[in-house]
């Protein structure tokens, strides 16, 4: 199954995402971490991030670009976080997919979820402001904002979480857990 | 504590002072940090946070500090995390404390209720 956890900046996204693998159950659990460590805010953040997944069980890989090549043990749980910064990554490093990015990605997904009995992946709604951006920063919210859509069409659940609140834009018939239905 | 939400002008304050019109309100621009812990609602409390925070202050505790002192209160905040990320380290510091006070405060608040285009829907009531 796939389940897709978006919303804003500082919303719980990853601790919901946290508590959904944990909702799976016993299981080998893999988190693909994305972030490239590059500035001391990104290490506060990455430092962040562990403090909130210790005691949790997981074993950290990291991908900063080419996920259609990670190797995950069989029948595991896969928690991605995030699409955002994957998508960064793959756009700006010098080993990313560049002008591919978005089929990079997608391959990648299908990837992942053919290995793993669950994946939840994080991604972030970066496309409501007022602020207008050109260039590199356009293309990277058209391309972001197309892998999540393709995301979302192939996920069994897509939850946008409100300061907290999961509400489910597309989720299973059988599975009713608050949030606002849909 | 209840809490309404959303992106600027989409009628939240309008939608606020129509469902609860007992209410004295109170200005997130204006409000003082003692009369925020004694008033009944608060208009544009994302505005507090970003008056605090311009002065220098620590607002990590500020959620902690609004649950117990004021636990009653009516909150309508603005949404601020749904950009790319801000060039301006202030702001990106600015739009992360929004959310993670927001999420501490929605966790305790009964209901939450999020405004589009003037119309609100509850996603949350415990």
């Amino acid at each position: 199954m796939l389940t897709l956890v978006t919303g804003g900046s500082g919303s719980g996204k990853s601790a919901f995402a946290e508590d959904r693998i944990l909702s799976f159950g016993e299981a080998k659990r893999i988190y693909i971490a994305t972030m490239y460590p590059f500035d001391e805010e990104s290490h506060k953040r990455i430092a962040r991030h562990r403090a909130m997944r210790a005691g949790k069980g997981f074993e950290t890989k990291e991908c900063y670009t080419g996920l259609a090549n990670i190797m995950l043990p069989e029948d595991c749980t896969v928690l991605l976080e995030c699409m955002s910064n994957l998508t960064a990554n793959e756009m700006f490093q010098q080993d990313g997919a560049h002008e591919n990015t978005v089929e990079a990605i997608i391959r990648g997904v299908r990837h992942l979820c053919a290995q793993a009995r669950h994946t939840v992946i994080v991604t972030n709604e970066i496309f409501s402001e007022a602020a207008s951006y050109e260039g590199d920063t356009v293309l990277y919210q058209n391309y972001l904002g197309e892998i999540n859509c393709r995301i979302a069409e192939m996920a069994e659940e897509v939850v946008e979480v409100v300061y907290g609140i999961p509400v489910y834009h597309k989720k299973k018939m059988t599975d009713h857990k608050g949030g606002a239905e849909k | 504590m209840e809490m309404i939400i959303g992106g600027a002008f989409q009628g939240k304050s309008t939608y606020a002072e129509k469902y609860y019109p007992e209410i004295r309100w109170s200005l997130g621009s204006s409000v003082s940090e003692d009369e925020l812990y004694r008033a009944e609602g608060i208009l544009g409390f994302h505005e507090f946070i970003r008056r605090e925070m311009r002065a220098g202050k620590d607002v990590k505790g500020l959620a902690g500090k609004l649950i117990e002192k004021n636990p009653d209160v009516i909150l309508v905040s603005d949404e601020v995390g749904y950009g790319v990320v801000p060039v301006d380290s202030f702001d990106r510091a600015y739009r992360e404390a929004v959310g993670r006070i927001c999420t501490e405060l929605a966790s305790f608040s009964t209901r939450v209720t999020r405004v589009v285009c003037g119309i609100g829907t509850v996603i949350k009531h415990a």
